[in-house]
């Protein structure tokens, strides 16, 4: 098995090799060419870098050992994150209320709490309490209900 | 200079500022108690809060959470052996064995008269050394300042690597890599935007800083949940804390270790990329040394001194870590680094020049940290037993809270959901690199400083007639390269030499 530092080197160095790659895209216009420094030098530095670094770790001899997995809760890892996208997209066509209530107590139903009167206690007063604060005491609109409601989403 | 300090005091003593003063201290104990949240994401988490604040009051505030972070990270290594904080693992070492034996309270006691003293003599420290550098760094140039990012960049990796330098530069060299996403600041070209409008500013930092810690923390703790036994002992700890009573004779025993804690985390905490964690570990280490052979058989089995010594260290540091910020505009520390960053969204360009353009600012920040330690000492330490109920707290519900934070801190300031998805696959990639045992504070440090080292390496090059040679023209640019050569290649070689020993003593034990 990989090591652990050998991984992380064959990640970092496919990413400084896309990164080398997008340099090179960079326009330079032509009065520009023959500076000392243009908007591609310090990403062509740090691809150099990033490239002899990661092969440098590659090629290292007695890298560690490899990652250590075990008892892992990977199921919940993964709905977490596939929570917070969902909120990602929900955010403005649901309204900030019903959104930022459901991230939170989908977090809760994830990560195991079956008590549905501390998920309600722990979501919505918190929730309501954040949106006071934001429009009525530090003066920014946050729109709080679906724009199905508000007709916001047919402007 | 006197002046300048009454300005500070004005500012720092007015009402609002010692509120801001108090709810930082009290806040970041409650963070930093958190298992695995540290300063940089309490101070992450602060931010978007202080947005709307004046510079003054918004970086007072800060300095109040940092403080209260590491206080809170002592009080969960006391009472549950689990640092909030690396800075405060020399904590653990003697003040779990005293919360073992019945004396948490005593312990947490000690810890909050050791960190206030640290904290007071190095401010003192702070406001001698403090102008002094300030005028002397007026005469950098940017070839200076370039050679000193450089040199700032390359200790944090030294240092923070935990003994593999390749792995932290190359955490380093990926902050840079991030910072150079936008439009170049110098030509107005978009750089790695992949044709996205929303990527036309770059990267947040505060969007990179909160998803790779806080809500990467938050993403760790969902993956590897704590065992029973470990919420049992938690709940236990925050049940049974004893009496807070210190006797005039640990007083004796802890004052002459207080004193040379404070001086000597000072001065690591000035260097760049020591900070907290070394200091603490460093002052450990010298106390036990200098305990003799009957007191240092204690230390590990909760010896005054040896809880004394690192919470006098890194609160020092913490001061003296400034330092570099306020004078130089260069953080030393993950922490500083974050800070330099709220500090530009601000408007304030730290550095030499703040001395000079916002001595208010300089002053209060300055003096705000005593306060800050006053209001340690006086609020948090009778609120401790309280505070500490946080600990019972289930994960099924802190957790989720965490990401709530995290996600709308970074909302709240941007309203683009695109900043969501990509603080997801941030916090993604962060769990990953952690897992590979990837140090992530030399990342961030690399992302702040990227803009402005490119700028000063732009205004150097143009300077000198588009010329390389401003790397060696000047003694002082030369000297700081040669120390951050230094730096790297000593650590490097360190092995090397110790093998290189070895080998010469055993043929020499052949041959003998």
């Amino acid at each position: 098995m990989l090591s652990r530092d050998r991984i992380g080197a064959l990640l970092l160095l496919a990413f400084s090799t896309a990164y080398g790659y997008l340099t090179f895209q960079i326009p330079v216009l032509p009065f520009q060419a023959e500076a000392a420094m243009t908007a591609r030098t310090m990403p062509e530095v740090l691809t150099g870098l990033g490239v002899l670094l990661s092969l440098a770790l590659l090629v290292k001899p007695g890298a560690g050992e490899g990652p250590s997995l075990a008892g892992f809760q990977w199921r919940a890892g993964l709905l977490v994150c596939v929570l917070m996208v969902a909120y990602g997209f929900a955010v403005r066509p649901a309204g900030f209320l019903i959104s930022t209530t459901l991230l939170l107590a989908g977090g809760f139903l994830i990560l195991g709490e079956r008590r549905w009167w501390l998920i309600l206690a722990a979501s919505v007063p918190v929730v309501v309490f954040f949106w006071v604060l934001m429009t009525q005491l530090l003066g920014v609109f946050i729109e709080p209900w679906p724009e199905f409601l508000t007709g916001a989403g047919d402007a | 200079m006197l002046e300048g300090i009454l300005t500070g005091l004005q500012t720092a003593a007015s009402p609002l500022n010692i509120l801001m003063v108090a709810v930082g201290c009290f806040v970041g104990t409650f963070i930093g108690m958190l298992p695995g949240l540290g300063p940089i994401s309490a101070i992450a988490l602060m931010i978007p809060i202080t947005y709307g604040f004046d510079p003054a009051t918004g970086l007072i505030l800060m300095a109040g959470v940092y403080y209260g972070a590491i206080f809170g990270g002592s009080t969960s290594s006391i009472l549950i052996n689990a640092p909030g904080v690396a800075g405060t693992v020399a904590t653990a070492f003697d003040g779990y064995p005293m919360a073992r034996r019945g004396e948490a309270g005593k312990a947490l006691a000690i810890a909050a008269y050791s960190s206030f003293s640290g904290g007071t003599i190095a401010a003192v420290f702070l406001l001698i050394a403090a102008p002094s550098l300030a005028v002397v760094s007026l005469a950098f140039q940017s070839a200076d300042y370039f050679a000193l990012m450089v040199l700032g960049l390359t200790a944090v990796a030294a240092f923070a690597g935990k003994g593999n330098i390749t792995k932290a530069l190359l955490m380093t060299v990926l902050g840079l890599m991030l910072s150079t996403v936008g439009t170049d600041a110098a030509l107005g070209m978009q750089r790695f935007t992949l044709g996205s409008l929303d990527l036309i500013d770059g990267i947040s930092f505060l969007l990179l800083a909160m998803a790779t810690f806080a809500l990467s923390e938050a993403l760790m703790s969902v993956l590897k949940p704590k065992s029973d036994d470990d919420r049992k002992r938690e709940m236990e700890a925050q049940q049974n804390l004893g009496s807070m009573k210190v006797s005039g004779e640990e007083v004796k025993e802890m004052a002459p270790v207080v004193g040379r804690s404070s001086v000597l985390g000072f001065f690591v905490g000035v260097l760049p990329g020591a900070g907290a964690t070394i200091a603490s570990f460093l002052a450990y280490g010298m106390e036990q040394r200098l305990a003799g052979p009957k007191k240092g058989a204690e230390f590990g089995k909760g010896s005054i001194r040896g809880l004394s010594a690192p919470e006098t260290a890194n609160n020092a540091a913490c001061s003296g870590s400034f330092v570099p910020l306020l004078t130089l505009g260069i953080p030393g520390s993950g922490t500083t680094a974050i800070m330099l960053g709220a500090l530009i969204s601000y408007g304030i360009q730290p550095g030499p020049r703040l001395f000079v353009d916002n001595p208010s600012v300089f002053w209060a920040v300055i003096i705000s940290m005593y306060i800050g330690n006053v209001i340690l000492l006086i609020l948090n330490l009778p609120l401790i037993p309280y505070i500490a109920r946080i600990l019972a707290i289930p994960s099924t519900i802190l957790i989720p809270m965490i990401l709530f934070f995290s996600l709308i801190g970074v909302y709240f300031v941007s309203f683009n959901t695109f900043d969501i998805h990509l603080m997801v696959i941030f916090a993604v990639a962060a769990v990953g690199l952690r897992l590979l045992d990837f140090p992530m504070a030399p990342m961030l440090l690399g992302f702040i400083l990227g803009g402005m080292m490119e700028d000063n390496l732009r205004r150097a090059l143009s300077i000198n007639d588009d010329s390389w040679s401003f790397l060696w023209a000047r003694p002082l640019t030369l000297s700081i390269l040669a120390i951050a050569v230094l730096i790297l290649i000593v650590p490097m070689l360190t092995p090397q030499m110790k093998r290189l020993k070895a080998l010469v003593y055993d043929r020499a034990a052949e041959g003998g």
